[in-house]
């Protein structure tokens, strides 16, 4: 079903728009790897806080509501500029293994970060990281491990047959980018 | 041994020809290259970010700083050892890839700007640990940004423009039409 929309998609305008016009892929690219940089980065922050690593002067709900901001916001242009990417290249990515497995994880981590900031925002702890349980630290450095599967997944969609072999949804060919 | 010549050595290494013929090597190479430039980037924003005053000017500089700059320094080393072995791979054609000499020349240029803040503005920063910053910090870190996201942009534009000079695995099918 997704294959068959996929070659519908691939013969709309805004695809055809993009795949003639040789520039708009890689700028999205582009802006997608900086936002990739913002959003993990505002991750790693975060846990950092929670494992005592950085920040331990201040609370972890002004940690949280300094950091989390730019992590929305870039999960939020990431989304528009893959959803533009997908529209240019619909078969590719919807037949890569990767691109499902990396859809499922960046849903994990969308709402795994949403529990976490409602479960730890109203601690106002300020001092080392003993405050924060075992499983929290556990938790927050999980999200890091996650965000980094959903990075190595963004890239492997180019190699899907390289890394899965057949497991991947199309035509066994190699893409080679 | 001019460079050409010297990209066409390492273009001919043991090392190189694996990597070539090797197919999972570089899905796992370039996926930790872009965790290490994501890592680089982002950490060093916030610091750039502090230094414009934006959101606020409350946290210690330098305690900022300390906290991040082993996280930034831990990530450009694992950068630069798998830039180097992309370099490895194609390197008679990143030799001669203008986008690729662009971005040396911008990893340059962060470089200096780096090395002056650190020596000059950077170097006492009692003054203004815990409040505005003054001017040239503030150019420092807005040029670190620019320099930085410039790095990003062409490195990306790169993959675009190098093509490919080693030949496929005779059991690869290749679909060179992109499936269209």
């Amino acid at each position: 079903m997704f294959l068959e929309l996929a070659q519908a998609l691939s013969g709309s305008p805004l695809s055809i728009w993009i795949q003639s016009h040789l520039w708009v892929t890689p700028l999205l690219q582009s802006i997608h790897i900086v936002m990739i940089g913002v959003v993990f980065v505002a991750i790693l922050m975060i846990t950092l806080r929670v494992l005592g690593k950085v920040g331990n002067e201040e609370t972890f709900a002004t940690v949280w509501h300094r950091f989390s901001p730019w992590m929305w916001a870039g999960i939020g242009v990431m989304a528009l500029t893959g959803l533009v990417l997908g529209i240019a290249e619909p078969v590719r990515e919807t037949s890569a293994f990767s691109f499902w497995l990396k859809m499922s994880f960046i849903v994990i981590g969308i709402v795994s970060a949403l529990a976490f900031g409602r479960a730890l925002r109203p601690l106002a702890y300020v001092g080392d990281a003993q405050q924060f349980s075992g499983g929290a630290k556990a938790v927050a450095a999980g999200t890091v491990v996650l965000w980094l599967c959903i990075i190595f997944l963004g890239r492997a969609i180019a190699y899907d047959v390289e890394v899965w072999g057949s497991l991947h949804l199309g035509p066994v060919e190699s893409s080679l980018r | 041994m001019d460079l050409a010549a010297f990209a066409q050595w390492v273009h001919d290494t043991a090392l190189s020809d694996w990597l070539r013929h090797s197919l999972k090597a570089m899905p796992i190479i370039e996926a930790i290259h872009v965790m290490a430039a994501a890592t680089v980037f982002g950490t060093i924003l916030v610091v750039d970010l502090r230094l414009l005053g934006w959101p606020g000017v409350q946290r210690s500089f330098s305690k900022l700083h300390h906290e991040l700059v082993h996280w930034t320094w831990f990530a450009f080393a694992a950068a630069v050892v798998t830039g180097v072995l992309l370099f490895v791979v194609n390197s008679v054609t990143y030799y001669g890839n203008t986008a690729f000499r662009l971005k040396m020349l911008a990893l340059l240029l962060a470089g200096v700007n780096m090395f002056v803040f650190e020596r000059v503005t950077g170097r006492n920063p009692a003054a203004w640990d815990r409040g505005p910053t003054p001017s040239a910090a503030r150019i420092a870190g807005a040029l670190s940004i620019t320099i930085w996201l410039s790095v990003l942009f062409i490195a990306r534009w790169i993959g675009f423009t190098k093509g490919y000079d080693f030949s496929i695995p005779d059991d690869v099918n290749l679909d060179l039409n992109f499936g269209q």
